[in-house]
């Protein structure tokens, strides 16, 4: 998988996880702004965010330190992080 | 649930013996209803007002009365009042606490805030009745016997006016403070508010800034007070808003800071999010200062294990207690005492777990 579908793939599916564990109404994951600040215009807060670490944990098996929540306010933020994470874990995964 | 005996160093929780993903936390159903039930208030986002500088009984030992928050001119202006909350509301706050230095003296710029933001608590010492028209939670003081409010608070028969003022009233916590010197009272104060039907919670004495009396607690009279809150919730459990998590969080030997580090703005320089970035705490004069917005300003951060600040601080921390079963339910333990303490019309549920869990990453004491 290229960089670019891999990517693509976790914007859509942390844009799904947005809509379904803050109940967004309106929007589809395909229409979802990747770039929309999640707090300013959206109105999440800190334990909004929590909520939906949680379930990305869960997902993708990357522990998401609290002290990163502030860098995390837009899915496309949150995708980059998620792949950072992963190519951490993959990194280790080799070495060890 | 199954548990490893290995211990985590720190005299704490024994290590789960699996990794939790949090679906599977949420697999027990009683875990799964409570964390729907309290996940519902996750909207709210307080801030805090004194909204006098003036008070009728000083008391040891008083946060207000340290710094230079005291000096702040008093704005009575019932439009400013209102300019604020309306502010405020836009701002996204959504509950506000109204304290320092006493708040039942000016009731018709409470009865606005309550006018604009229909959610919130009053923090009084309880000698001054608040009409029903305002539906907050009123948190009444209770810092002893009458004979020790005596003699730290100058007021005579305190606990018996208290009762008398909010007895069957549906607003009203009794909020129970330990000091180093009242431990072995809480006893009395307990029988006597449950006879009349009251709820009660706990607090912890916490030190204003360069404070060294008497009132300050040791490591000795966190465990004492620890045992005493413990045989209080079982003996009490109808009347007393608490859980044995709450009991570890506010008596363990490191304050609410060094356990879950403070998200207030004093401590927490981000904006980003969370209370950094909407948490503002005015003085009476409507102004605010970054530096000491918290909701006990001025209180010493490393002796802070207020039941005010444990409110959002632990409950800020669900992530860290999202590891296995028994820690997230002591979390939603702490997480429903807290809204049941402060919103009015919640109501809390028998707590899920039954026995003190350490702080994540920390000893039980």
């Amino acid at each position: 998988m290229t960089r670019d579908n891999r990517i693509d793939k976790i914007l859509l599916r942390v844009a799904e996880i947005m809509i379904q564990e803050l109940k967004l109404e309106d929007v589809t994951p395909e229409t979802f702004d990747p770039a929309i600040d999640l707090v300013d215009e959206v109105g999440i807060d800190s334990m909004d965010l929590a909520t939906v670490a949680l379930v990305i944990r869960d997902e993708y098996r990357i522990r998401i330190d609290e002290d990163d929540y502030p860098k995390l306010t837009s899915v496309q933020l949150i995708s980059e992080y998620i792949e950072r994470k992963l190519k951490e874990k993959a990194a280790e995964g080799a070495a060890a | 649930m199954v548990m490893s005996t290995e211990n985590n160093g720190g005299g704490g929780n024994p290590l789960p013996e699996k990794e939790w993903k949090f679906s599977e936390i949420l697999t027990q159903p009683r875990i799964l209803e409570r964390w729907q039930k309290v996940k519902k208030w996750f909207f709210l986002r307080e801030s805090t007002y004194d909204m006098t500088n003036r008070c009728n009984i000083r008391c040891d030992g008083c946060y207000y009365y340290e710094g230079d928050k005291q000096f702040a001119r008093e704005n009575r202006e019932l439009e400013a009042w209102r300019t604020l909350m309306q502010a405020e509301k836009k701002r996204g706050i959504t509950y506000v606490v109204l304290a320092g230095a006493e708040p039942s003296l000016v009731l018709d710029l409470c009865e606005v805030c309550h006018q604009e933001i229909p959610l919130g608590a009053i923090a009084t010492n309880g000698l001054i009745f608040i009409p029903e028209s305002i539906q907050y939670r009123i948190h009444i003081s209770v810092w002893g016997s009458d004979e020790t409010s005596l003699n730290i608070r100058n007021a005579k028969n305190m606990l018996q006016r208290q009762i008398k003022n909010y007895r069957n009233d549906p607003r009203a916590v009794f909020v129970y403070t330990f000091t180093r010197e009242n431990i072995d009272q809480a006893q009395h104060v307990a029988e006597i508010l449950a006879a009349d039907g009251c709820r009660l919670t706990f607090n912890m004495f916490s030190a204003p800034m360069g404070y060294d009396g008497s009132l300050r607690h040791t490591a000795d009279s966190l465990k004492e007070c620890r045992k005493a809150m413990l045989g209080l919730l079982e003996k009490y459990p109808g009347n007393l808003l608490f859980s044995p998590y709450s009991a570890v969080a506010h008596t363990h030997t490191s304050g609410l800071h060094e356990l879950f580090s403070c998200p207030y703005p004093r401590m927490n320089p981000s904006t980003a999010i969370g209370l950094g970035r909407s948490f503002r705490q005015y003085r009476t004069d409507l102004s605010w200062n970054r530096s000491a917005a918290c909701c006990v300003p001025d209180t010493d951060c490393k002796d802070c294990r207020h039941y005010a600040a444990g409110s959002a601080v632990v409950t800020a921390r669900m992530f860290r207690h999202a590891t296995d079963p028994d820690v997230f339910k002591a979390w939603l333990d702490y997480v429903d005492t807290y809204l049941a303490v402060w919103v009015m019309g919640y109501e809390k549920g028998p707590n899920l777990s039954d026995i003190p869990i350490a702080p994540p990453g920390h000893g039980l004491f």
